[in-house]
């Protein structure tokens, strides 16, 4: 019904192609589960991301609990706390918990949308160079003091990067996954080369330290005005994307069959992955490019409910903000009273679960 | 930064250092053989007529040997050129680098020592102007993209030297940093470069001054904000900034981590609530840059000592082990005094 390779330059072979086994491909997309179940999975997510949001307002190294936390948010200036502890959950946790939600759910949708629009279970905002352009774009803006403001730049720096990647992946030819991969590599690397050049350039004493857990992903600087860029790009860009389901769905079986079931491919393509660019620039440009959200709650999410577009983009969603807000709550409570930048967290949480996926699929050949 | 994947810069990055080790080492090998012979017959000549050498020491757990004392010194970070200076030796620096400020008025009376580089200066370029020792503030300096490994200078006739006050490895870092560790770190320079005698006075007048000095009886804490912005970076249990604060009377909020300087975080910052403020000033973090920080963050504009604006200023180069240290107890001193 649908060919793999399509001899158009333009399209892309089937999600199934890369990493499925050999002759099964109904491993990739097993029969649809029940909605139900993705309904429960939702619920499940939804409650977990309520609870481990008000639990990370009452924690940290200030020792504030659930007592201090909760009169500060809900009887400020009642005179139990100084202004200062209510400074503390209301100005320094509150915001950073929001942030580390909207960031997440952002990461992890743009990885969930790249990933159907590719067919390439491998692709997210770090291997298409996203993540690198985004930070190239805010570094130079940081740096090197450019008259920009940072969202845009990061959007920018995004945006070029992924238009890079896709010409580079298209000159080679028909746009497969392995090329799409390979130029994502070589897109992301030179973006990186560019950034750290231009931090290693203008970086001075121990200022490196500073570039450095941005360049790692940190929300430890997550304030109001963080959340106002995070939580905005998430409604306006984010939540359209959510309710692309049923256009992925139709993606999934091929160019040529979108194009049969009355879909405009080239437009739809283009529009979202400017979408996803623009999304993945906002969440960088407050967090830095914190890795592994986007490729691997999409597959997390894919193994409980299935793989149907429609329930994945939300479910991705709710996954991501909840993995990121305990990620963040762990990478600033740990080492209590030190911090470290949440994007080691979710390194040392995100590969290892990325190789057992890599060996899961092995095994099953 | 961090591709997903294992085929990133940082994978090859081992490789190609390897692979640039291997042509370095062959490539001067026998380069390196020919001044080694030259020197040999005038380094038995000055055996004997300096006393205390050749000289031997355990520096940071690196073997330094000595036949003469070096008389063409490179240093990099203020700190060992500062203590070049000090002990009148600044005549013998052929090379500066990485500053991390003006030289104090107290010695530009001296000749001003040639700058070799903003930065950490590459091997080749410490190489370029054939020193005897280099001296660096900081064990870090002495990487393979830094200033070349220990072992390899060393190999090349180039003696390496850090202050045994900044020796990082467990059992040579002086923890917690007492003034006796400082004063020791004087000495052993002064034996190091053959001024031992005025290594002696240098310190014999630094004791007098600190024990003229009266720490602040108020019992105030404080915040030593060394750097960092989104997550500052502070003094902490057990280095220079600790013992500076204690000999002005000051208790240091982050006392409880064993370690020079750490990753803070502002929440615990925001719960101590300090009295004062310490801003060290650099060339890269400005006192007016850390102002900007504090005043425009939300919760620390609202710290008592960011309201009343108590802050203290210290620079860079004083605030790490080494000749200033004095100084800058008197300076805290005489800035808490003030401060009522």
């Amino acid at each position: 019904m649908w060919k793999p390779y399509a001899p158009s330059p333009n399209s892309w072979p089937p999600l199934t192609d890369t990493l499925a086994r050999p002759g099964a491909p109904a491993a990739e997309r097993p029969a649809r589960p029940p909605r139900s179940r993705a309904w429960l999975v939702g619920a499940a997510l939804a409650v977990g991301l309520l609870a481990a949001g008000l639990w990370a307002l009452t924690v940290g190294p200030a020792g504030l609990g659930v007592k201090e936390a909760w009169l500060a948010l809900a009887s400020p200036g009642s005179g139990s706390l100084t202004p200062l502890q209510e400074a503390i959950v209301r100005d320094l946790r509150l915001p950073r918990v929001l942030t580390a939600a909207a960031v997440g759910a952002g990461l992890a949708l743009s990885g969930a949308v790249i990933q159907a629009l590719t067919r390439n279970p491998l692709a997210d905002p770090y291997l298409l160079g996203l993540s690198s352009g985004a930070s190239l774009g805010a570094v130079t803006v940081l740096l090197l003091g450019a008259a920009v403001v940072l969202p845009v730049a990061a959007f920018a720096g995004a945006m070029l990067a992924m238009a890079a990647t896709l010409a580079l992946a298209g000159a080679l030819g028909c746009i497969t996954p392995t090329r799409t991969v390979l130029a994502g590599l070589a897109v992301s690397s030179l973006a990186a080369a560019a950034a750290s050049f231009v931090v290693f350039w203008t970086a001075q004493g121990d200022s490196y330290r500073e570039v450095l857990g941005w360049l790692m992903g940190s929300l430890a600087g997550a304030t109001w005005s963080s959340t106002a860029i995070a939580l905005p790009a998430l409604a306006a860009v984010g939540i359209p994307l959510m309710f692309c389901g049923r256009i992925l769905d139709a993606f999934s079986f091929g160019d040529t069959a979108a194009s049969a079931l009355g879909v405009p491919v080239p437009a739809v393509r283009w529009t979202l992955l400017g979408a996803t660019a623009l999304l993945t620039g906002a969440m960088v440009s407050v967090s830095g490019s914190i890795g592994f959200v986007g490729l691997v709650l999409p597959h997390a999410v894919r193994m409980l409910a299935g793989a149907s577009s429609r329930s994945l983009l939300p479910l991705s969603a709710l996954a991501g903000a909840l993995f990121l807000v305990l990620a963040d709550t762990a990478a600033r409570t740990v080492f209590d009273p030190r911090e470290i930048p949440v994007g080691i967290v979710t390194a040392l949480i995100g590969a290892p679960f990325f190789i057992l996926l890599l060996l899961r699929r092995r095994s099953g050949a | 930064m961090t591709p997903p994947f294992p085929v990133s810069s940082g994978f090859l990055r081992p490789a190609a250092v390897a692979a640039l080790t291997v042509l370095a080492l062959t490539g001067c090998a026998g380069a390196s053989q020919d001044p080694a012979q030259a020197q040999s017959p005038e380094a038995t000549a000055s055996n004997t007529a300096d006393p205390g050498f050749p000289l031997e020491l355990d520096n940071c757990g690196t073997e330094v040997s000595l036949d003469a004392p070096p008389e063409r010194v490179v240093t990099i970070k203020s700190t060992s050129t500062e203590l070049l200076l000090a002990l009148g030796l600044g005549e013998k620096i052929v090379g500066t680098a990485f500053s991390d400020g003006p030289v104090p008025d107290a010695w530009t009376g001296s000749p001003v020592p040639p700058v070799l580089a903003e930065k950490v200066p590459s091997r080749e370029s410490i190489l370029a102007l054939a020193p005897d020792l280099v001296f660096a503030g900081w064990e870090s300096n002495f990487s393979a993209d830094g200033a070349g490994e220990r072992a390899q200078l060393a190999d090349l006739g180039v003696a390496s030297y850090v202050s045994p006050a900044a020796c990082m490895e467990d059992g040579y870092r002086p923890s917690p940093l007492t003034f006796d560790d400082v004063f020791a770190s004087i000495e052993e320079a002064g034996e190091l470069f053959g001024a031992a005698g005025a290594a002696a006075e240098l310190v014999e007048a630094q004791r007098a001054e600190l024990e003229a000095l009266s720490p602040s009886g108020k019992g105030y804490s404080a915040l030593w904000y060394s750097s960092g912005s989104d997550t500052p970076y502070v003094g902490a249990g057990s280095g220079a900034p600790a013992l500076l604060m204690e000999s002005a009377g000051l208790e240091n909020i982050a006392s409880g981590i064993d370690a020079g300087w750490t990753p803070y975080s502002w929440e615990a910052v925001a719960e101590a609530d300090p009295d004062v403020i310490v801003l060290v000033d650099s060339a890269w973090g400005s006192v007016e840059k850390k102002k900007a920080v504090l005043e425009s963050h939300p919760v620390m504009s609202q710290l008592r000592a960011v309201r009343d604006a108590h802050y203290l200023v210290v620079p860079f180069a004083a605030s790490e082990a080494g000749v200033r240290n004095v100084e800058t107890v008197r300076s805290l001193t005489e800035q808490l005094a003030a401060l009522d």
